[in-house]
């Protein structure tokens, strides 16, 4: 019982447009402020078998403590801002971070809400941003190898 | 249309008491700013009672509050006050709901038609008050709003007394986007593409509930391929929830096997919608009247064989769920929701049926294809995270028939439209969502635009549930209980 895996399904290494270096592991903190939980979801499921994103040394922790990367969805509500900014202070530096989805930056469909105060980039310096409503798993993986690109030049 | 009852203040109690004397249970309550119209604020109530019950009640400042005798109205409540600014008289809580004191000017009120749309300062106007437990070696877990997991914000306050769990308050609304001020003036096109982006995971549903009131508005009959087709996706999407929320209960409790298992299964389905739809959660397959949707004979293929798959697997792990005692041992009796409960705060969906209520809105107030095929809602009276999951599985193989079902009746014909306006005038929609029954009210103006959008999603009704459900657990349950519900954060938080 339990082997569904298609081979064929599974992202390749070679399939990405973005080349994954060896030398750099990234944990990251997902920070939620304010999605339709799409995002979310495409970002968990970089755990499941197709995806299997700790293959890359990428692995997602449980505080920003532990954090190298912020990964931040949504278009930063109000009432999210402050646990957003207490986060990235949370880390420890050097941090990163990324964005994943259009409300975290441009957001066609809620900027002009009273509730909202993105984009992210107004708050926080973000480094890599993923596009898309919501980005597909393996773009996120490229963002992700982009981002370890960038922190490997930096350090 | 549905014919609203025009009450008074005095005659409410009355009214309400009688309804739920009958049987029937609270669906929304929508207030809207009419003063421009020449009416005051009025407060609608809705009513599951053969079909649906309106009550309208106008109101100047204050209202009174219906919470001591239907506990589900509580948080309803509490938002007309933010949102509107009336004051429930006699409610049990006067703590604001989804704007923070910590950062929002408590006199000003978004839904109200004279707001111009300014944000106040940035600042702290006030503080929330939690409730405090005391007591000798009694001790406090707070958690969130970001949690450990990749999910969504929330705040939950546990207080123990050793491991077990004495009271949990949640505070939610931390991902207030304020939707529906966003909806207000914009086209019923446009506003559709903002209604799927409420709850991601539940888009294609949450749209139907949005369509059904949009359309009976302008007046559009659908053909019935069209409603054929919409419920198809609409099943899709009920499977490939179902899917993942059985995926994480093995996840909980750290049975990674059959969870990954799940999760491939999931991945396959989304990768099934993108075929179709061209979109993993099919967002924007639908358009007013219409729908996008490529379903020839290949894909219809593709679909038979991943049903038939899905009903394979998911036997599978009902038998591996049944059969395993350490499985049986964390779900059996865990985070019990009893049928008192909730019927008192009138729950819907997988929630309810798993404490023995036959809430199905697809049975209830049948809409599109399901007018034409029976559903059968499975039940269970245990209320315990094995109900929720054994009824995930039987409404799995429901839907994998239904979809069986659709596309072998599937009709040939052409929309007869008709596009006729009522200036201000309403309607509501419902869907069964794969979290349970999903609300619209919308009102439109005199050029068409949304005047007032209401939407209660599933997950607002059932929240206060898990405070009761994990009464007498102890906190390591707690996320298991979680995902026995799974819960929307964005559809509740609005
Ligand atoms: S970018 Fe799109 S999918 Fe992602 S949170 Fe925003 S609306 Fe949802």
């Amino acid at each position: 019982m339990f082997f569904l895996l298609k081979r064929s399904f599974r992202v390749k290494t070679e399939d990405l447009k973005v080349k994954h270096k060896k030398v750099i592991s990234l944990f990251i903190r997902e920070v939620d402020t304010g999605s339709c939980n799409a995002c979310e979801i495409e970002v968990a499921n970089l755990n499941n078998p197709y995806y299997d994103v700790e293959r890359f040394g990428i692995k997602f922790v449980a505080s920003p403590k532990h954090a190298d990367v912020l990964l931040i969805t949504g278009c930063v509500t109000r009432n999210m801002l402050i646990p957003m900014i207490k986060a990235y202070e949370n880390a420890p530096a050097p941090k990163f971070v990324l964005t994943v989805g259009d409300c975290t930056a441009e957001c066609p469909y809620f900027k002009d809400s009273y509730a909202v105060e993105g984009p992210v980039s107004k708050h926080l310096p973000v480094h890599v941003h993923v596009p898309g409503c919501p980005p597909e798993p393996a773009q996120v993986i490229e963002g992700l190898l982009k981002l370890s690109h960038f922190a490997d030049k930096d350090l | 249309m549905y014919l609203e009852e025009e009450i008074s203040e005095t005659e409410i109690y009355g009214k309400v008491e009688s309804i739920i004397k009958k049987g029937g249970y609270l669906l929304s309550i929508v207030c809207s700013d009419e003063r421009a119209l020449g009416e005051d604020f009025v407060i609608r109530y809705f009513f599951r009672e053969e079909g649906i019950k309106v009550l309208k009640l106008c109101v100047g400042t204050k209202f009174p509050s219906i919470t001591s005798l239907c506990p589900a109205a509580k948080n309803y409540e509490r938002e007309i006050r933010d949102m509107f600014g009336l004051v429930p008289e006699g409610h049990p809580d006067s703590r604001s709901l989804m704007l923070y004191p910590e950062n929002w000017d408590p006199s000003i009120h978004p839904l109200r038609k004279d707001y111009d749309g300014k944000k106040p300062e940035f600042k702290k106007y006030g503080i929330y008050r939690y409730k405090e437990v005391f007591g000798e070696g009694i001790n406090k877990v707070l958690v969130g709003p970001i949690h450990a997991g990749i999910i969504e914000p929330g705040h939950f306050r546990f207080s123990l007394a050793g491991e077990a769990i004495l009271q949990l308050e949640i505070r939610h609304f931390w991902k207030h986007r304020g939707v529906e001020k966003v909806c207000e003036g914009k086209n019923p096109e446009e506003a559709l593409r903002i209604v799927s982006r409420i709850s991601g995971d539940n888009a294609v549903n949450i749209s139907l509930a949005y369509l059904n009131a949009v359309e009976t508005l302008l007046g559009i009959k659908l053909s019935q391929r069209v409603s054929y087709l919409r419920c198809v996706l609409a099943e899709l999407e009920r499977i490939w929830n179902h899917v993942r929320d059985l995926g994480w209960l093995f996840m909980d409790i750290g049975f990674p096997l059959p969870a990954q298992h799940l999760f491939s299964i999931q991945e396959q389905l989304m990768r099934l919608n993108k075929v179709i739809t061209g979109h993993r959660f099919m967002f924007d397959a639908f358009s007013i009247g219409g729908v996008n949707v490529k379903i020839e004979d290949e894909e219809k293929r593709l679909i038979d064989k991943m049903l038939t798959l899905v009903e394979k697997e998911t036997k599978e792990v009902e038998r591996f769920a049944i059969e395993t005692p350490s499985v049986r041992d964390r779900f059996e009796t865990t985070g019990r929701i009893f049928r008192k409960t909730a019927m008192e705060l009138s729950l819907c969906g997988v929630c309810a049926r798993a404490s023995g209520l036959k809430r199905d809105t697809r049975v209830e107030l049948p809409y599109l294809a399901y007018k034409d095929f029976d559903v059968n809602v499975p039940i269970s009276e245990q209320g315990d995270v094995m109900a929720r999951f054994m009824i995930r599985v039987e409404e799995i193989y429901q839907s994998v028939n239904l979809i069986r079902g659709f596309l072998e009746n599937l009709p040939n014909d052409n929309a007869e439209k008709q596009n006729l306006l009522f200036p201000y005038s309403w309607s509501v929609g419902n869907a069964e969502t794969p979290r349970g029954n999903a609300f619209f009210f919308v009102m439109l103006d005199e050029k068409g635009n949304i005047y007032r959008l209401k939407y209660t999603d599933p997950s607002f009704r059932n929240w206060p549930a898990i405070q009761y459900a994990v009464l007498g657990d102890i906190i390591a349950d707690f996320p298991l209980v979680n995902k026995s519900m799974n819960l929307s954060y964005s559809g509740n938080d609005l």
